[in-house]
């Protein structure tokens, strides 16, 4: 059983490598069953890795010990859940995990454009099943996870408690999910400067796969920052750790690809930068997993440190030579038809939205490998935390939020005073007065109130985009405002939809923001006491502890009163494992969560007979929010990535004669 | 190359370079003001007095048995160790769940005169399993 994984991953990687060659002849010689045959061989592949991930998965649920990589990773007394999560907890099952999601890609990629971009197909193929084939050799030869133990162990070393966690089911899928498919649009994109087809028919090709990724690869994000939130010792929901900063960068390039598309599919314009910028995003995803998994730089959730580090740099390094010596080689045929007219404008809005999240990615990309260049240049290690990373990015992210508004209602060539008026004016208006409010009732910190007043800018902008959109359809159609709501949206999925996302991102930046006003205390209590967070009261009732069939529990109580009024019990515990060998605690904080703000309490030591305990309060004002604006993004997504019939139409006469010169 | 200021083309270049400079002196003022040592005990020891009072950041491993935790006050003690030199490490606070002995941390503070190292943040590598003695 076992050894059929390790067979079928073999075998993949010989058909991978017939399918390169085969695509690559029957584009070279024009061979269409070749490419064919090419594509065939995809789902082969694809169906091997399936046999693979299944092999695992068998392995883990039937507790076959045999198998280092279950043995290592999940153990009997494991609930059903982790048993399954285990396997991407560790290097080898993740990338068995990754080459198989790129493989049902690659699927049905080929699937969709069966009779379409035939032209492309061959270079897609190609690029598609060199990625998958480097992971195919990295799990058959590097680090296998169908590697066979001499000894059958009784019982294996069970999960760690700290991956035993809601965020650890989904997290790392999504995660993946983002990752990968940022592959299809650099496929594509590759495809495009190889055949020299460099109109934006790859990237309106591949629009639904950019936004599927950069929306899984964002929520991962946030469903991580999340885990860590309630994680003790990761340092909150964003710490600017290495591992973290390394998700964070391609989602930072691909948002700034998803917007300069759009100028180039309207204007015709930045089409090297397009190119440019999703080549970085799917080389950031590389090299995400290469900081992740090489341990190259020290970070709080450093993975299982291998030997893969040289491996990724080096097919890094292949990429970006490959991706760029064609880029140059077509740079004479990607010229703009269009040139940018004024400052005051939509392209230039979008310009300067691109070049600030590149400046972002940037930074972050030199915090986090500064330790490196500092001991390349100067031998010694330098490093900067978050400190460096809050200093450089508020003031960007302020200017990014801004934009936010600016952008999607800007006039496309030169805005006029006029269209600036009618859009801008009111919003204006509005945020200053909640700006001058908020000074009012106290708010005095710079930044904060600069964010907060830009939250209702664009808020404004958005919402009175939507009442004139209502309007005037109710003018035209006389529907009620409901109605015209929803056909609004439904009629333009795009724009509207992308309004939402917009709206989701300013939650985001609220309950970011909100971060600015956290309050903490670290106390010792006696049984009884009570002490004072801001408004709130909270006393230290009692201390019990307890087993559970495979930990123990001490458990303190503690009740929270604010201005009189009871709000109930919070029971922050510790919790120590019983696993084998070395014992593992687990902090398990308690939460008071509201939309104002959350009280947040950790139990960090306490007398065995509860005489007394220390506790560390903190309160995190609008964190809320944060999880909200993610819901929020993603109904945004959904509304954007459903189909659009009207825009077909429109599309299909726009193309309808290249997709005709490509049926010859 | 022929800039000619009057040109569209050639405002945009402004814009963007003023844009691009500013993220850039951020970056460079963000470097300068919050850049740390990160050294091992070898290299606090070796520099001495020389870096005392001065904050940065000390990576290491917990030596086995050396973790003092007094629960009333928060006060963790415990010695970090590169195997050549060790420094005590004090420090006030919450002990993350993965701290324990022989694994990996990063603390940072400062390294005082009586060598003892005075940390204000306590990192510990976490690694995704029980990682076995062997």
């Amino acid at each position: 059983m076992v050894d059929l994984g390790y067979f079928s991953m073999l075998i993949a990687v010989v058909i991978s490598v017939y399918g390169i060659v085969a695509a690559a002849i029957g584009e070279r010689w024009n061979k269409t069953e070749l490419v064919r045959s090419a594509e065939n061989s995809a789902f082969v592949v694809a169906g091997l890795l399936t046999i693979g991930l299944a092999v695992l998965f068998y392995s883990f649920l039937t507790h076959n010990y045999r198998l280092a990589y279950v043995a290592s990773y999940s153990s009997n007394d494991l609930p059903l859940v982790y048993t399954i999560s285990a396997l991407w907890a560790g290097q080898e099952g993740s990338l068995l995990l990754w080459g198989w999601l790129l493989a049902v890609f690659t699927v049905i990629v080929i699937l969709q454009n069966r009779r379409q971009n035939r032209a492309l197909m061959p270079y897609v193929v190609i690029v598609l099943m060199i990625i998958i084939l480097f992971f195919l050799i990295l799990i058959t030869f590097i680090t296998p996870p169908f590697k066979k133990l001499d000894i059958l162990p009784a019982d294996g070393q069970g999960l760690n408690p700290l991956l035993q966690n809601p965020g650890m089911i989904f997290h790392p899928p999504l995660l993946f999910l983002g990752y990968v498919g940022f592959t299809v649009p650099f496929a594509f994109a590759i495809a495009a400067l190889a055949t020299g087809r460099l109109g934006d028919i790859w990237i309106r090709s591949t629009r639904r796969w950019t936004i599927f990724s950069w929306f899984f690869l964002g929520i991962g994000i946030l469903l991580g920052a999340q885990w860590a939130y309630v994680e003790l010792g990761w340092g909150g929901y964003w710490a600017w750790d290495p591992v973290e900063n390394a998700s964070l960068m391609p989602w930072l390039t691909g948002t700034a690809y998803l917007h300069s598309v759009m100028i180039q599919e309207k204007k015709n314009m930045l089409k090297v930068w397009n190119i440019i910028l999703i080549i970085l995003t799917f080389v950031l995803s590389i090299f995400g997993t290469f900081i992740t998994r090489s341990g190259i730089i020290s970070s709080v959730h450093s993975f299982g440190q291998s030997a893969l580090g040289p491996f990724f740099l080096i097919f890094i390094g292949v990429i970006l030579v490959t991706a760029f010596g064609l880029l140059v080689h077509r740079l004479p045929f990607l010229k703009s038809t269009n040139e940018l007219d004024s400052i005051v404008s939509r392209e230039s809005s979008f310009l300067f939205n691109n070049l600030i999240l590149i400046g972002v990615a940037f930074s972050v990309f030199l915090g986090t490998v500064f330790p490196i260049i500092s001991e390349a240049v100067r031998g010694v290690k330098i490093t900067v935390g978050a400190p460096f990373f809050n200093q450089v990015n508020v003031p960007i992210g302020l200017a990014l939020l801004f934009l936010t508004g600016l952008c999607p209602l800007i006039a496309w060539g030169k805005a006029s005073g006029r269209n600036l008026r009618i859009n801008f004016l009111s919003p204006f208006i509005i945020a200053l007065a909640g700006g001058v409010v908020l000074f009012a009732v106290g708010i005095r910190k710079v930044y904060p109130l600069i964010a907060f007043t830009l939250c209702i800018f664009v808020l404004s902008t958005i919402v009175l985009e939507y009442l004139r959109g209502v309007n005037a359809r109710r003018k035209m159609t006389s529907e009620n405002y409901l109605t015209a709501f929803t056909r609004l949206i439904w009629r333009n999925k795009r724009r509207y939809g992308g309004y939402i996302v917009h709206i989701g991102m300013v939650l985001i930046f609220l309950g970011i923001a909100g971060s600015a006003f956290n309050a903490e205390k670290e106390v010792n209590m006696s049984r009884g006491e009570s002490v004072r967070l801001r408004d709130y009261k909270i006393t230290y009732e009692k201390l019990v502890s307890y087993p559970t069939k495979s930990k123990d529990v001490v458990s303190a109580t503690l009740s929270i009163s604010r201005g009189g009024k009871r709000l109930g019990f919070l029971s922050p515990s510790i919790e120590t494992y019983k696993g084998q060998g070395e014992t593992q605690t687990g902090t398990e904080v308690a939460i008071r969560s509201s939309l104002k703000e959350d009280l947040y309490i950790i139990l960090a030591g306490y007398k065995p007979d509860g005489v007394s305990a220390s506790f560390k309060l903190i309160i995190n004002p609008l964190v809320n929010w944060i999880w909200i604006g993610g819901f929020v993004l993603a109904l945004g997504t959904i509304v954007v990535m459903l189909p659009d019939r009207r825009e077909k139409r429109r599309l299909l006469i726009k193309y309808s004669r290249e997709v005709f010169s490509d049926e010859i | 190359m022929n800039i000619n200021f009057k040109s569209k083309k050639s405002k945009f270049i402004i814009a963007g370079v003023i844009i691009l400079g500013i993220i850039g002196y951020l970056t460079y003022a963000g470097i300068r003001d919050t850049k740390l040592y990160y050294l091992t005990p070898t290299e606090i020891v070796n520099r001495g007095s020389g870096v005392y009072g001065e904050k940065m950041r000390l990576g290491g491993v917990v030596t086995a048995g050396s973790i003092e935790y007094d629960a009333q006050t928060l006060t963790l003690k415990f010695v970090v160790t590169d195997n050549t030199n060790s420094l005590p490490v004090i420090y006030k606070g919450v002990v993350p769940d993965t701290f324990k002995n022989g694994v990996e941390v990063v603390v940072e503070g400062t390294y005082t005169s009586k060598g003892v190292f005075k940390a204000v943040t306590l990192l510990t590598k976490c690694p995704s399993k029980y990682e076995p003695e062997s």
